[in-house]
């Protein structure tokens, strides 16, 4: 693994959202997932995963079902409800126009 | 919708509080698993690996105390650890939970009984649809030249001397329904009540039953249906003495026919005039008079002639006689006053069309008050007693507060060290607060629970307690939601009032000094006087309700030793009402006249009396008086209380002839008019002459005066005895003072219970369907007008115990604790030799101080709030300083009997144990 990342602030809700839009999960795929997608470069701290999942359930942006893993165990999955596809949308719309502000603002030649 | 969402989510997580658990736990092992698995896979050695993955999550309990908290559960784990860790602080010391409980539920229990009887009296509406929507028509007649003059019904004073009504004559509501436009249809009642019962045969038995007689669209106006059969209509009220139908009430239908529906159908006879019965109604439903109980049978007005005949002709088309109430509902877009103008013109032109007017006549002002509640006339005769109950109950509640307050504080001191340690590990005020507020709550509670039961078991003592023996109660305690709310709003209330010192205590708490172990502390003084202070204001309030007591229990014995100026022992009284439809004028005189013949003969009957109304039963009847030859008396003056009696009365109730002759045979109707007068009477208008041999006018007619008796309180033992002449009931026919019947009494030689059935056989040989009414001594019935001063001498005096025994509870508590808190002072204090009494002096000294603080300020308030008792008192004055000394006599001395103990706890302290004690 490469040298990794610590997660901002406030963005590991949107990961999670991220990582589920794609399918549904469980708890540790999410992490995976998320591992996987940023080539192992974002590290997320494994304590903080569940409470943020039972969080945006309760917001009722994910909804959980038991259901069988790879290995045939029962394993409790999470995917995206309508609600938390529009969240999605408004999140990313929200980081990108951050992302490309900050970036234009740390581009600016010194006067 | 979101909200919603996060509710029900909330929800299931608190329900589902095991599952939840169970699946968090199965979530995090598999996640782990997992974990480790891709380790293994890795190359990982199997133990290391479930190591690794275990130390990367963290601790199981806290990663799920987080989910819970992403779920919104802090709250709710916290107050669950709260409660829990409340009932085992309450366990741990039940001594003091059980005072607090016991003084909490007297204190709520007492609440919630005047508050569920202020509540049936005062709040109450008529159990129809939209109560709200009736308006009762009133009038307010003046005090000179009124055109009305002729009123069967109840008077209340109105503004300026005037005097409100809500009597209506027959004709006069007749013009004013053809008229209206304003209100949705009017209708009509009159309640005949306890003074014109009813004889009902029902299956061949005799018995007294109330009624209302009410107009065709009396149900429609009311909107209320029958739970069985049909209501009265229109068709039944249309032609006078037709419409022999009656719709009976949920209790007597219950009573008399075990809730058969055979019970419609049924023919019974009502004042011995077969009536077939309708319909019931439903329990709730009162009738249109009041809103506490019910009358037993509705009948149309057209039987009034039938059954209740009066007079000549039918009341329904007498046009002098006001005597029914009269209401209706408002009219959508129809606002009060402009109904009120409106039926203003028509009540004026109604009255025009029905009384001759003469020249200076005063025409009576309408008005069209709320009917929501009936004619309310309960509410208004007890409103001002309710207001007192109601701010002494308060009163007793606020003492209990003080009390568990004290008692908590002198708690939260001893429990300063265990405040510390939690807040030196990081606990927060606010934190620490809602505990000691969830403790108080928990202890209010459960007093409140208490209380409920209290009150729910005395509900139905105070209608008890006011109501008459030989009648049905007047009405029964109700317990329903808004009594529960209410006990519920006063048990929180007082949780948040006594915990509060505590909180404020507790928040005060220094960890660093808290923490050092014994200090005989910083927060010493401060503490010790909010405590004291707490104590005088219980010593001060207890004063307030001792007064209170005290004059209320003064009251009733003055009342108790006042002088009827008659003999009430061994005197047997019942009323008989022969219905006027077999006994029409002077035939019901005659009947008197057997009855009274008849039992004269039975033995162990000294003498018989016969009156038109009972002594001492708050009934009165007066009319004009004028001397012959004294004609120029102003109209008020030349009045006074008239009863007719029979030639035995004076004798039978042992009021002495002072100059004269008594009634005898000879006083016929035949013969010349005569009368006893009594000595008020005499004084009055005969100030400086003998009265016998002296004729005088009443009702039209010359009556000799024969004899002058000894003065006799006549309504009530409150009244001044008023100037009263007694006339011969042989001599009275067509009195209507004589329609309702008389009431008979028996001078008795043994006891009631063994002449009783040959009394009743006597009457029943003469008629068999007149029952004996209202059977019961002359003790009895004074005893009855008593009820309410009896009411407030119980409820005050056991409030007034009530507050002394907390005090005393209160005095105690701070005084042990104060001497707890000083053993190692006083152990130094002995050891240094000082004597005993003088630790005994010193200590009680505290107790004899606050005691003569709170006394002080308790009698400042009692002498003001004394004021508003006044009407309330009898033969004694608000300021009354017999019982303002004994009363502060009484407090001294619990205040020094509760601080004896731990006084003298003090001066036998070892020194050398009080000097290791810290």
């Amino acid at each position: 693994m490469g040298k990794q990342v610590d997660l901002l602030q406030g963005t590991l809700d949107m990961l999670i959202l991220k990582a589920v839009s794609l399918g549904p999960l469980h708890g540790y795929g999410v992490l995976l997932r998320i591992q996987q997608i940023s080539l192992g470069q974002l590290e997320v701290q494994q304590g903080s995963l569940y409470p943020a999942l039972y969080r945006l359930e309760h917001q009722g942006w994910i909804s959980s079902e038991w259901g069988e893993s790879d290995n045939n165990r029962k394993a409790k999955f999470y995917q995206l409800t309508a609600a938390g596809r529009k969240q999605l949308r408004v999140e990313s719309e929200k980081w990108n126009r951050m992302a490309g502000m900050i970036g234009a603002i740390l581009e600016t030649k010194s006067v | 919708m979101k909200l919603l969402a996060r509710f029900r989510s909330w929800l299931r997580a608190v329900s589902r509080r095991s599952q939840l658990d169970s699946e968090m736990q199965a979530e995090l092992h598999f996640h782990i698993d997992s974990y480790a698995e891709d380790l293994i896979r890795q190359g990982v050695a199997r133990e290391e690996a479930m190591r690794r993955a275990r130390i990367e999550l963290g601790s199981l309990a806290a990663r799920k105390e987080d989910c819970r908290e992403s779920l919104g559960l802090r709250l709710w784990d916290d107050l669950l650890a709260d409660i829990a860790y409340g009932f085992r602080m309450l366990k741990k010391s039940p001594g003091f939970t059980a005072i607090a409980v016991v003084s909490l539920a007297l204190g709520i229990g007492a609440n919630t009984i005047i508050f569920s009887l202020a509540k049936a009296v005062l709040l109450d509406q008529l159990d129809i649809p939209h109560p709200e929507q009736l308006r009762l028509f009133t009038l307010y007649l003046s005090a000179h030249d009124s055109l009305i003059h002729d009123v069967w019904g109840t008077f209340n004073p109105g503004p300026g001397g005037t005097t409100e009504t809500t009597s209506f004559s027959y004709p006069v509501y007749e013009l004013i329904r053809q008229q209206n436009r304003s209100l949705q249809d009017i209708f009509a009642f009159k309640e005949l009540g306890n003074y014109d019962r009813l004889t009902a045969t029902i299956d061949g038995h005799a018995q007294m039953v109330t009624g209302q007689l009410v107009s065709g669209n009396y149900y429609q106006g009311l909107r209320i249906h029958t739970v069985l059969g049909r209501p009265i209509q229109p068709s039944d009220d249309l032609v006078a003495g037709r419409g022999a139908v009656a719709v009976i009430s949920d209790g007597l239908w219950s009573r008399a026919f075990g809730r058969s529906p055979s019970a419609i159908g049924k023919t019974i006879a009502l004042n011995l005039t077969p009536v077939t019965i309708v319909g019931v109604n439903p329990p709730g439903f009162t009738g249109a008079a009041n809103v506490q109980s019910s009358p037993d049978v509705f009948v149309p007005f057209s039987m009034q002639p039938v059954i209740l005949p009066q007079g000549k002709e039918p009341l329904l088309k007498n046009k002098d006689l006001w005597w029914i109430q009269v209401m209706g509902r408002v009219q959508p877009g129809v606002w009060d006053s402009e109904a009120l103008a409106a039926l203003t013109v028509s009540l004026n032109q109604a009255i025009r069309a029905t009384l001759p007017i003469p020249k200076a006549a005063a025409f009576p002002r309408l008005a069209l008050p709320s009917g929501s509640r009936g004619l309310n006339e309960m509410g208004r005769n007890w409103s001002a007693r309710l207001y007192v109950l109601l701010a002494l109950s308060g009163l007793v509640l606020l003492l209990a507060c003080a009390n568990i307050a004290n008692l908590l504080l002198a708690r939260s001191a001893a429990r300063q060290r265990e405040v510390s340690v939690r807040m030196a590990l990081g606990a927060g005020r606010g934190r620490i607060l809602r505990q000691v507020f969830t403790e108080s709550l928990l202890l209010s509670l459960l007093g409140g629970i208490a209380g409920l039961m209290l009150g729910y078991l005395g509900r139905n003592a105070i209608p008890r307690l006011i109501s008459r023996s030989w009648q049905p109660a007047a009405f029964e305690g109700r317990f329903d939601w808004g009594v529960f709310a209410f006990t519920a709003g006063v048990s929180l209330l007082t949780g948040l009032l006594f915990g509060l010192a505590p909180a404020l205590q507790s928040t005060r708490a220094d960890v660093n000094p808290g923490l050092k172990d014994g200090a005989a502390t910083t927060t010493k003084r401060r503490q010790g006087l909010a405590g004291r202070a707490i104590v005088v204001f219980q010593i001060s309030l207890s004063m307030l309700l001792v007064v209170g007591a005290g004059l209320f229990v003064r009251t009733l014995v003055n009342l108790d030793q006042t002088d009827p100026g008659f003999r009430p022992q061994n005197v047997l009284l019942f009323h008989v009402q022969p219905p006027l439809s077999r006994y029409p004028g002077a035939m019901g005189i005659d009947l008197d006249h057997q009855i009274e013949q008849r039992l004269a003969t039975i033995p162990g009957v000294e003498s018989v009396g016969v009156s038109s109304l009972p002594l001492l039963a708050n009934n009165v009847s007066d009319t004009d008086f004028v001397p012959d030859g004294q004609a120029n008396h102003a109209q008020h003056e030349a009045e006074a209380d008239l009863n007719l009696v029979g030639r035995g009365f004076l004798q039978t109730m042992g009021i002495p002839l002072l100059f004269g002759r008594d009634f005898n045979d000879r006083d016929t109707e035949s013969a010349a008019k005569v009368a006893i007068v009594n000595r008020a009477l005499a004084r009055k208008f005969f100030p400086n002459a003998d009265p016998v041999g002296k004729t005088f006018t009443s009702s039209g007619k010359h009556i000799l005066i024969i004899g002058v008796c000894a003065d006799a309180k006549y309504s009530d033992l409150r009244r001044e005895i008023p100037p009263t002449f007694y006339l011969p009931y042989m001599q009275a026919s067509g009195q209507p003072d004589l329609e309702g019947g008389v009431t008979f009494e028996l001078r008795l030689k043994t006891v009631p219970e063994s002449v009783l059935p040959a009394v009743r056989a006597a009457v029943a040989s003469i008629d068999q369907d007149l029952p004996l009414v209202d059977v019961r001594t002359q003790t009895e019935q004074i005893e009855a007008t008593l009820a309410n001063e009896r009411l407030f001498a119980a409820l005050t005096g056991a409030f007034g115990v009530l507050a002394l025994v907390l005090a005393c509870i209160g005095i105690y508590g701070i005084m042990a604790y104060t001497v707890a808190r000083r053993t190692n002072e006083i152990g130094i204090r002995i050891a240094l030799g000082a004597p005993t009494g003088q630790v005994l002096r010193r200590m009680l000294s505290e107790a004899w101080l606050l005691a003569v603080l709170g006394i002080a300020i308790g009698l400042g308030a009692a002498l003001w709030l004394a004021r508003f008792l006044a009407s309330l008192l009898y033969g004694l004055r608000p300021s009354d300083p017999a019982t303002l000394v004994i009363a502060g006599m009484l407090l001294m001395g619990t205040a020094l009997a509760a601080g004896w103990v731990p006084a003298w706890r003090a001066s036998r302290v070892q020194p050398m144990e009080a000097l290791r004690h810290e």
